[in-house]
């Protein structure tokens, strides 16, 4: 076997169906066209199992098969001698078929005709060439590992978290030609994730939020697996998914959709990366654009590899957060705001926060938030050390994994693109600066009764 | 017919392909695609480049590039077993058919205009969901070695159109 299967692994994107060639344990041959099939590694191939027909009958009473695939770009054909082994139903390799079937169903007008009912694998024990004529291949579109080369310096460079993301986002935009990304990092409770931070969209959707398994981020997270899909599809869709949640949940979680999740109208091809460091789940790295089969392959290796790095700068960069010293800064003298005050609203229940009617942001954002506006109410403090906030058994960290400096980017992000009149501002090593340019009203509601404490600052 | 398998049927006595099949068959650029199996049920594939169906619909005669063919041709010798399944790509609508008498003949006066008008259809059709026509020439590219027909007497035949009617003999189908 000379031809390496990754080497033609564009052949299995599917641009040109597949044939197969099976035969019953009478020697009947069969031949059936696949909608899909799926690199597994240098040594197995998926195909999708998804009606009970001749094919499946014949693998399960002889597993030898013959499957050409063809080239996208050249139109070379390509014969594989393939041995069926087994059908996975569930787990990554599943998910990630099961939501690039839903995309190409949706393309080719079969939605609710392809269904995936299990992955079959096999392995490819010889590709032979088949002689004929080739077209050249088109140029590539950039060297990828050009690209991770320069990315990668950029986060190397990194020494702020909220920087490491906005580097990150920019050096998919300059060096991948990738304008439509966001970041979003796993909730300490392990049941969704938050974006934190955005490129290319109208408004950033900081804040936004998306259930574990919902759509290609949330299958994504779920599975550990990165999810690439090539055409739209409404079923996967997360504005979609994120509905069917909220609606399916009721009113509690009515807020997740409060901040809009950013995201293309027009999006044809998404590619959804899970951050991992230290053999535990960060987040999620996201990519979208509005052409069909944008990413392939190379790409999606390109940004798990990436994403590998993003995964140890963050970890690092949270670790580093926690254990700095902090560095004591005399507290400002306090500054007098003026005008109509507003109301802080804090719940009590989800810990969501509203300055007057706005909704602002809620979880361990909102408690951050509202224990300083507390003490900056209550004693007139304006700075704040990340220590004494970790320490604060008012604010429901759930666990270690849910980072403190996170949470912060994101407060702090929220308030500026509501141009609230409540600020937060670095104010050196580990410590923070509370400015409010109008008094605040701190309104207690729910969960005993509404508690005002009416002060000027 | 009924009490056996749909993959092993008798011998029908009559084509199980009407004319409108016939028509899909000789004149849609459909892609074609040749199946066959080894003594020792090692099955094999290519691809065809063209086909002629007799007026009665008896016999069938498709198509293909001897070199890039050799195990299949090996095959329809060793064991006359054939499956052929024409696809056209913008309807999807499929259709199989199997034969049990294969076998290796040189191409019929008239069979290189056949191969030629199959390579326009096919452009055609490909061209219309977005394939150039030099891929598709490169797709059914036959090296410019030998092409030589596989007839056989189609003894069955499937519809094989992706969705709940999939698989079923034609005579169902329709």
């Amino acid at each position: 076997m000379t031809q390496r299967l990754d080497a033609i692994r564009e052949c299995l994107e599917g641009a040109v169906p597949g044939i197969m060639a099976t035969c019953a344990a009478d020697g009947t041959p069969n031949v059936a066209y696949l909608s899909q099939t799926e690199y597994v590694d240098g040594r197995h191939i998926a195909l999708s199992y998804q009606f009970f027909n001749t094919t499946r009958r014949n693998i399960l009473e002889n597993p030898e098969a013959r499957l050409i695939v063809t080239h996208p770009h050249t139109g070379e054909r390509f014969r594989l001698r393939l041995r069926y082994l087994r059908t996975e139903t569930a787990g990554p390799l599943f998910e990630r078929m099961k939501a690039k079937l839903a995309g190409i169903a949706s393309h080719t007008g079969m939605s609710g005709v392809f269904r995936l009912l299990g992955s079959d694998i096999y392995r490819v024990s010889e590709i032979e060439r088949i002689p004929g004529a080739a077209l050249a291949p088109p140029p590539p579109r950039a060297s990828l590992l050009a690209a991770l080369r320069a990315v990668s310096a950029r986060i190397a460079c990194c020494r702020e978290l909220d920087l490491l993301f906005a580097e990150t986002l920019a050096g998919l935009e300059a060096q991948f030609d990738i304008r439509h990304a966001m970041v979003l990092l796993l909730d300490g409770s392990g049941s969704r994730l938050y974006t934190i931070a955005s490129r290319g969209y109208e408004a950033s959707g900081v804040g936004s939020e998306i259930p574990l398994g919902q759509g290609v981020i949330g299958v994504a997270a779920r599975e550990g697996t990165p999810i690439r899909i090539g055409y739209a599809t409404l079923e996967y869709a997360y504005g979609r998914a994120i509905r069917a949640a909220t609606e399916a949940s009721g009113l509690a979680d009515a807020l997740e959709t409060e901040i809009p999740l950013p995201g293309l109208a027009d999006s044809a091809s998404q590619l959804a990366v899970p951050i991992r460091a230290a053999g535990r789940l960060l987040g999620v790295l996201y990519v979208e654009s509005p052409h069909n089969l944008r990413f392939g392959y190379d790409d999606e290796d390109a940004l798990v590899a990436l994403a590998g790095q993003l995964g140890a700068a963050t970890l690092a960069l949270q670790q580093a957060s926690e254990l700095q010293e902090e560095v004591l800064v005399p507290e400002p003298p306090p500054q007098s705001s003026a005008g109509r005050p507003v109301v802080v609203r804090h719940y009590a229940g989800d810990d969501s926060v509203f300055l007057d009617d706005d909704y602002l942001i809620k979880g361990v954002a909102g408690s951050i938030f509202w224990a300083l506006v507390r003490d900056h109410v209550d004693t007139g403090r304006s700075t704040f050390s990340n220590r004494e906030l970790r320490l604060d058994p008012r604010i429901r960290l759930p666990d270690l994994s849910d980072n403190l400096e996170a949470r912060l980017i994101l407060l702090r992000r929220r308030l500026n693109e509501r141009e609230a009149c409540v600020r937060l501002e670095k104010a050196g090593r580990g410590r923070l600066l509370l400015t409010a340019s109008r008094p605040l009203t701190l309104v207690e509601a729910g969960q005993g009764g509404a508690r005002a404490d009416g002060a000027g600052c | 017919m009924p009490d056996q398998p749909p993959s092993v049927p008798s011998a029908a006595p009559e084509s199980p392909i009407d004319a409108e099949h016939a028509a899909f068959i000789a004149t849609a650029g459909a892609s074609i695609s040749v199946g066959s199996s080894s003594a020792d049920l090692l099955p094999s594939i290519t691809r065809g480049i063209g086909c002629r169906i007799a007026p009665d619909r008896s016999r069938i005669s498709v198509f293909v590039a001897a070199d890039q063919a050799r195990e299949l041709l090996d095959d329809v010798r060793a064991t006359r077993r054939i499956a052929v399944v024409f696809s056209e790509p913008h309807s999807h609508r499929t259709l199989q058919i199997k034969g049990r008498d294969a076998v290796v003949e040189s191409l019929e006066p008239g069979d290189r205009e056949r191969i030629e008008r199959y390579r326009t259809a096919f452009t055609a059709e490909l061209g219309a969901i977005g394939f150039g026509p030099l891929f598709t020439h490169a797709l059914i590219d036959s090296g410019g070695g030998d092409v030589v027909a596989l007839a056989f007497t189609p003894c069955a035949a499937f519809d094989q159109t992706p969705g709940p009617r999939a698989g079923e003999p034609l005579a169902n189908a329709k």
